[in-house]
């Protein structure tokens, strides 16, 4: 009797750890895939040009760090990140508080036709923004505003997206919180500041980080308001430098590449479960 | 009883509205909160859509500013039959559906797989998530490089013998859309996995087990359990991804001139957009086409809900 069953169950054991080994590897090609494009920018990034030219896919000969002194010398690199970085910060900082701001009014202030605003909120998220392309240009050059960082700024002060995923979040607060506050006499602003910003932290780095990343990564933007090198972000120096590199100093490029790629995935991997939730805090109904 | 009607009918109109002009006056904070988004929305948003449609009625440049002729529909039959505005729309609809269907189908994939493996699910989770949050101009440089005649893929290929020589594929014109959407679909599968594989933990386990006890397979349970229950993200990320790539512009500015190569086999409308207002200074017919790309994207967007809430009902 006993025969038979170990000799059922034997394959068993086997077949549940192929089932439970499959993932795993189909998993690992899967990240080496991903990883490689990654690799190939640092590995070039070190490899003396003249090998970039003949053999680009070799594992570099010896290491020459020429590409990150070349672009130093020939790239006004820390220009670039400084622009990047208050362009991206300014709008951050204030997108985050104006629409932190907003979504408090839409969620504990029952103001008369709040639900009216909120219906033509949800209205305008819905519209394509390559509607806005040509008459916002036309009014920022009629501003004077071309040229500077208000044209990318301004608008981008508050989201609507922005918005609605930190009302949501308020809508979590009790009504009764801020009812009791506004008894006791505070006012909307110190309710705001004091009682409803720290109760939203959360909320509040998920819609920074998402909006940090919006900007840092904008292309279009720039390309259209920011003509002066002098005020160039890091995506619009690196495609005007890629193409100013002769062949037998690629090296450069790739290290510009670099040097521009890896701020960003640091920050990532520092607060990687924030930058993951910010896009799974989506709500589907 | 009639008199008394008679007299709130009358009293209550006022009544109301001082306690309107109360409410207004007691919450008058909520406007004030309210205001920056107002003040954005008119000047950026309601005014640019208006001056929009102004536009679409005029030549105007800024090379001439003064020169502001009425052209009255023209612009508009001018995009009805340019021939390049139709290849931009063909080649951006050739792109997305093969983006989309690889760019799901892989965060699909991956996100079935992380199930399966959820203790050392969040490293792959990470390395996935990593191309999302890098730039498209810095992924697409390095995507050229990679698939490029010199690149490892194509010399891999032409090693195993499945190419015979390199393929110049920027100057064909059937390969650049598949490819830009090879590598966007790279970049972005990892949202895919993340959202997927959130609503994939949300099923009841109890689906699959009545299921098995009724003797579904693998593949019965994937199809009638696992893809109906993931319709809402599903539906979600298809939106989202019509939404935004229909308006692909920086992936094809990167790669390719203005006009998306000697072919115009990279043209989107977004790129033939920014061409005729800042190469050819044509705002007036750059603005007929970015609301006619605007035009078609809300159409195809409320095709999708119909759809979607037929499917529900």
């Amino acid at each position: 009797m006993s025969a038979p069953t170990t000799a059922a169950h034997q394959p068993k054991p086997i077949r549940l750890r192929a089932a439970k080994i499959i993932p795993y590897a189909l998993l690992c090609v899967g990240a080496l895939i991903v990883i490689y494009p990654f690799f190939y920018m640092v590995m070039n990034s070190i490899k003396p040009g003249t090998e970039i030219l003949h053999s680009p896919n070799a594992l570099p000969s010896h290491i020459t760090f020429s590409g990150y002194v070349g672009v130093f010398e020939r790239l006004d690199i820390l220009q670039l990140f400084r622009n990047s970085l208050v362009l991206a910060g300014w709008i951050t900082i204030l997108n985050t508080f104006l629409s932190a701001l907003c979504a408090y009014a839409l969620a504990k202030i029952p103001f008369p036709g709040r639900e009216k605003l909120f219906s033509l909120m949800l209205t305008t998220m819905m519209i394509p923004s390559v509607l806005f392309l040509i008459p916002t240009y036309v009014i920022m050059y009629n501003l004077g505003w071309v040229n500077t960082f208000r044209a990318l700024i301004i608008p981008q002060a508050v989201a609507v997206y922005n918005i609605f995923l930190l009302r949501q979040f308020m809508a979590g607060i009790p009504d009764e919180l801020v009812e009791s506050a506004r008894l006791d006499g505070a006012s909307d602003l110190s309710i705001f500041t004091k009682l409803i910003l720290p109760l939203i932290r959360p909320a509040l780095v998920t819609v920074a980080i998402l909006t940090f990343m919006g900007s840092w990564n904008d292309f279009l933007g720039p390309l259209l308001y920011l003509n002066r090198p002098d005020l160039w972000t890091v995506q619009l120096g690196l495609i005007q430098f890629q193409s100013s590199v002769p062949g037998e100093n690629a090296q450069e490029i790739w290290a510009a590449i670099t040097m521009i790629t890896l701020p960003p995935i640091v920050m990532y991997f520092f607060l990687q479960d924030q930058f993951i939730q910010a896009f799974a805090n989506v709500r589907f109904k | 009883m009639a008199t008394q009607g008679l007299q709130t009918s009358t009293t209550q109109p006022i009544a109301e509205r001082r306690r309107l002009f109360q409410q207004i006056l007691r919450y008058r904070w909520g406007y004030v909160f309210v205001l920056p988004w107002i003040l954005v929305y008119l000047a950026f948003q309601l005014y640019p859509l208006l001056l929009s449609f102004y536009l679409t009625f005029f030549t105007y440049s800024f090379v001439n500013p003064d020169d502001l002729r009425f052209v009255g529909v023209g612009n508009w039959l001018r995009g009805l039959a340019d021939p390049l505005f139709w290849l931009s729309l063909f080649n951006i609809l050739y792109n997305q559906t093969i983006f989309i269907v690889m760019k799901t189908g892989l965060g699909l994939a991956t996100a079935l797989l992380l199930k399966q493996v959820l203790r050392a699910g969040s490293l792959f989770r990470t390395i996935y998530f990593t191309p999302v949050v890098t730039s498209v101009i810095v992924l697409m440089l390095i995507g050229e490089y990679l698939v490029g005649p010199t690149g490892p893929i194509q010399s891999q290929l032409i090693n195993w013998g499945v190419f015979e020589q390199p393929a110049f594929w920027k100057s064909s014109f059937w390969l650049p859309m598949p490819i830009i959407a090879l590598i966007n679909s790279w970049k972005w599968f990892g949202i895919s996995t993340v959202i997927l594989l959130a609503g994939l933990l949300a099923i009841d386990s109890q689906l699959y087990e009545s299921a098995s006890l009724d003797g579904a397979n693998v593949w019965q349970k994937f199809l009638f359990i696992t893809i109906p229950q993931l319709r809402p993200q599903l539906f979600f990320l298809l939106v989202v991804d019509v939404i935004n790539g229909l308006q692909m512009f920086s992936e094809v500015y990167a790669l390719f001139d203005l006009y998306g190569g000697n072919h115009n086999q990279a043209l989107t409308p977004v790129l033939y957009l920014y061409a005729q207002a800042f190469d050819r200074s044509n705002m007036g017919y750059a603005s007929t086409l970015g609301l006619t790309l605007a035009a078609i994207i809300a159409f195809i967007t409320v095709l999708q809900f119909r759809f979607i809430n037929r499917g529900n009902e």
